[in-house]
């Protein structure tokens, strides 16, 4: 049985490709102007790798911030319920699940099998999300590729705001004129956003096990820094840009064999 | 009278509000009326939708609901005949010494979104859009009922209310009433009943009508027999669903600005229908959909009806059978309660009405303010209620900050509560949607289990 999970984010499409509970394969395409583009996009490109023609799948499930509009769904799932899915799917101690994408950040409290009890998501404010990154970044004149490394150079913190993209930049542009190392800096930036996730997170208690899914997952500056603020260390997928589209797969798979279409 | 309590302007400079000339009143109330008027058509047109055999009964509601429409018309008949109008902008004002004064008391505060725009020319954008958005009404001279309020009744409950009533009185006579915080002690319902016969005189002053024991009783009675049909409305909302929580929300709200007597006997006869509907079994939505309540900061009428739409037409969908909100099932929960009827006791049951029965969140005690928490969690027993929707508007801070005490209390007993917080705008839809979806699949698949 093949089903295929799509999650429309507001940089990228992801779509996961599962053939009886196992995935296949993963595309994507950066969702533009035309979301439904590129959701095709991703899909063709999950089924090349696969060798599977769109024919040959039997259900799909959409999730992400433009799943109203997805191509070739059947269903769709939260962006919430689908990070539920794949985190306890692919760590099946974890209770806790954190996304950061990239203009949301959310938390997600698990039961068993990975159904959703409880959830919490950021302030209107991208300054929990990975767009703050890239914001910062532009501010410090680095690649964003570079903040990451560059912020686990550095030797000690200094403490920003991290309220808003705008005023933690205004802070940002105040540690440049007080001459703090570039290392410093970015490593500041990743402290004051694991903060606001962190107590993001405490509002719904930390289990033990916590796993980081979303495009920011990838980056270790975020990683280190978060880890510190929880006093734990998160477990990572290796695809957790993948997690909303798994998550979705799973749900679809779910979905095919009730029937329930 | 004390004439200390009223915060009059006898001079002609405003204190708070900016000029703003005839020319852009008349546009921007023209405008904004307009739009008003299609909101309003538009959450009815949704609401129809929503329930196929929606009752006959509220063809009457839809009617008191258009706030530019009969009901102002009605209200300004009777002040042609020398009526005076009462307007207040909390539950805590007596409506009965109103009444019993044979004025008509309406309640002002805006549920506009387009003017709390405008209410940011006079406070920061931090401050609570309820208030921000009666600032703008009256600026722009929108609202019917607060524009043919005679004095207004201010109860300073929270701190948006207290400076709302200075605000507003660059334009009318207001009377602030102060509420103690503490409510169980005696000082406080001693303190709390001498402002209750303090404003009976000011009532009476004002409309130049004597409060007597018999147009009291009168009043306390048509009261009660509202508050009997609104309960038995509520009872109806305990089984598998006979009525949107739209309408029945609708039905609630409508008791602030319509006439007492009618608003009775209107809310009978749907509930007359909705009891033969109950027994014909044909229910407004599965009778599995996830029941849902909603509680925090008072939602206005019409454009705050953003989250119940929502709710209710989410995928998937939802159904309001409570609500523990002021501008909703607060209203008339409590009756007053009387026992001998001499003047005396008629006030101190009155007063005792509007403070000991009230849970808003201005009062704490010993234990906090627990009396919410229990009224809270009495309604998720008894309306089996499976979810609920803690809505807050930024800078609501009074309802933001006992969230927390909310949300333990209910994990207690394993019902899933929901923290939304919006302000006056339609721009957030598409994030609340987001999130209102993802928390009723949650409360779907808890169903499943």
């Amino acid at each position: 049985m093949n089903v295929i999970g799509m999650d429309l984010g507001t940089q990228r499409v992801k779509a996961v490709l599962l053939k009886d509970g196992e995935v296949v394969s993963r595309g994507q395409a950066l969702s533009g102007f035309d979301p439904i583009k590129a959701a095709e996009q991703a899909v063709d490109d999950a089924l090349k790798q696969a060798n599977l023609k769109l024919s040959d799948i039997l259900y799909f499930v959409a999730t992400g911030s433009a799943m109203a509009i997805a191509p070739y769904a059947n269903s769709t799932i939260s962006m919430m319920g689908a990070d539920a899915k794949a985190g306890v799917f692919l760590f099946p101690k974890a209770r806790t699940i954190i996304d950061v994408g990239a203009e949301e950040a959310r938390a997600i409290k698990c039961g068993e099998k990975g159904v959703m009890v409880d959830f919490v998501v950021n302030e209107r404010c991208a300054a929990g999300a990975g767009a703050f990154i890239e914001a910062m970044a532009r501010a410090l004149e680095v690649k964003l590729d570079d903040m990451g490394p560059l912020a686990l150079k550095a030797e000690r913190a200094s403490p920003i705001n991290a309220s808003c993209v705008i005023f933690g930049e205004s802070d940002v542009v105040s540690l440049i004129h007080r001459q703090e190392s570039k290392p410093e800096i970015a490593r500041a930036v990743f402290d004051a956003m694991a903060d606001r996730i962190s107590s993001m997170v405490h509002r719904l208690g930390v289990n033990p096990e916590v796993v980081l899914v979303g495009g920011v997952a990838k980056d270790l500056g975020f990683v280190a820094s978060l880890n510190r603020k929880l006093d734990i260390k998160v477990s990572i997928p290796q695809y957790s840009d993948y997690a909303g589209a798994l998550g979705a797969a799973l749900t679809a798979a779910e979905r095919a064999k009730v029937g329930s279409k | 009278m004390r004439k200390e309590r009223e915060m009059t302007n006898e001079t002609t400079i405003k204190k708070y509000m900016p000029e703003v000339s005839r020319k852009e009143i008349e546009e921007l109330k023209t405008t904004m009326k307009a739009a008003s008027q299609k909101v309003i058509a538009d959450n009815i047109e949704h609401m129809k939708k929503a329930d196929p055999h929606r009752p006959e009964a509220m063809k009457y509601f839809d009617e008191i609901s258009n706030l530019f429409g009969k009901r102002p018309e009605e209200i300004a008949a009777e002040k042609a005949k020398g009526k005076k109008v009462i307007g207040y902008m909390c539950l805590f004002a007596p409506t009965e010494l109103i009444m019993a004064a044979d004025a008509i008391p309406v309640r002002v505060n805006s549920g506009w979104y387009d003017t709390s725009k405008l209410g940011d020319r006079v406070v920061p954008v931090e401050v609570c859009p309820v208030i921000r958005s009666t600032i703008g009404a009256k600026m722009i001279e929108l609202s019917p009922f607060l524009e043919q309020s005679d004095a207004l009744i201010s109860v300073l409950t929270c701190d948006g209310m207290t400076k709302l009533s200075e605000i507003l009185s660059d334009y009318k006579t207001v009377w602030g009433m102060n509420v103690p915080r503490i409510k169980d002690s005696t000082q406080s319902l001693r303190f709390w009943n001498d402002e209750i016969k303090q404003m009976k005189t000011q009532i009476e002053q004002f409309t130049g009508n004597k409060i007597t024991r018999k147009n009291l009783k009168e009043a306390i009675e048509t009261s009660h027999r509202a508050t009997k049909a609104f309960r038995r409305l509520q009872e109806l909302r305990k089984g598998s669903p006979v009525i949107m929580g739209r309408d029945a929300m609708l039905v609630n709200q409508t008791y602030l600005w319509d006439d007492k007597k009618r608003w009775t006997e209107k809310t009978e006869a749907l509930c007359d229908e909705l009891e033969a509907r109950a027994q014909r079994k044909d229910w407004v939505c599965p009778p599995d959909t996830p029941r849902v309540m909603i509680t925090g900061t008072p939602m206005f009428w019409p454009d705050s009806w953003k989250l119940p739409t929502l709710v209710e037409e989410s995928n998937p969908a939802g159904i309001i059978v409570a609500d523990e909100l002021c501008s909703g099932e607060r209203i008339l929960n409590d009756p007053v309660g009387v026992d001998e009827w001499s003047m005396d006791d008629m006030l101190n049951a009155i007063g005792e009405r509007y403070l000991m029965a009230s849970i808003c969140p201005c009062f704490t005690s010993k234990d906090g303010n627990e009396d919410r928490i229990n009224w809270l969690l009495n309604k998720v027993k008894e309306w089996k209620v499976q979810g609920v929707i803690y809505y807050v508007v930024r800078g609501c801070m009074l309802y933001a900050m006992e969230y927390t005490r909310v949300k333990k209390a209910l994990d207690k007993i394993n019902v899933p509560v929901y923290y939304l917080d919006t302000e006056y705008t339609r721009e957030d839809v598409g994030q609340m949607k987001t999130r209102v979806e993802a928390f009723l699949e949650m409360l779907t698949a808890r169903v499943d289990i």
